[in-house]
């Protein structure tokens, strides 16, 4: 198995536990987002951090975002005050639509498998315009454009 | 005349934003609610009529979760 499968399934994985911790019955892009940040020994994952996006910051973000954008329909979290569910769901097994879309424009263009690295995973997540991922990226102050031109650096590298 | 600030309500993006987290909210309530009615004694088919999904459905969802919680279940036929 190429590197790039062996780190997208390890990402997938974790990102399945993000996505229960979430509530979540897919696995979208955020949660492969807070995975990616979860190994900064990785290259894809020192990108993240060295731009001030660890996991708790992306947490962070990602939560404003949903505060955000449920005020943007007049709703607020705090208006329910039903108990919290006491256990998980099960475990999402399903990618999400985000994922997917990701996952193609990570590897767009790409025509070697071997030419695949890990970076193309994040460089797909972050190339998305519009959906969660950007919308908390901008409410946190980070800078899309920088960080795609961070990860096109190291791809742009010789290889390890 | 209130000068509270109305974002959202002209552009697309926080709309279509508005709709998908509405989605998540949904969900996450749909897992409290289902939780606290049945640990109020309500049954599948009543939990499932009040969602205005089939039994198969709300069971097939949340049964797992909640035997895991330790939530004593109605049988169906109660």
């Amino acid at each position: 198995m190429t590197t790039f499968k062996k780190y997208v399934g390890a990402m997938l994985e974790q990102a399945a536990r993000e996505a229960e911790l979430d509530r979540s019955t897919t696995i979208e892009a955020q949660h492969v987002l807070l995975a990616i940040a979860a190994r900064p020994e990785a290259t894809a994952g020192d990108v993240l951090i060295s731009a001030g996006l660890d996991q708790r910051a992306i947490r962070a973000a990602l939560a404003r975002e949903l505060e955000h954008s449920l005020s943007a329909a007049g709703v607020s979290l705090g208006a329910f005050d039903l108990p919290p569910p006491t256990s998980a769901p099960e475990r999402a097994t399903k990618l999400g639509a985000s994922v997917k879309y990701a996952l193609e424009r990570g590897v767009h263009g790409i025509r070697k498998g071997k030419d695949l690295r890990p970076g193309h995973l994040l460089l797909g997540i972050l190339q998305a315009e519009v959906g969660t991922v950007p919308r908390a990226l901008a409410l946190s102050g980070a800078d899309r454009a920088d960080l795609l031109l961070r990860v096109r650096h190291t791809l742009s590298a010789a290889p390890k | 005349m209130p000068s509270a600030v109305r974002f959202g309500a002209q552009d697309p993006a926080d709309a279509l934003a508005a709709v998908a987290a509405l989605r998540r909210l949904a969900d996450q309530l749909e897992d409290a609610a289902v939780e606290q009615a049945m640990r109020a004694g309500w049954s599948w088919p009543e939990v499932a009529e009040a969602l205005g999904v089939t039994r198969q459905a709300v069971h097939k969802k949340h049964a797992k979760r909640l035997i895991a919680a330790g939530v004593t279940l109605r049988r169906r036929e109660e």
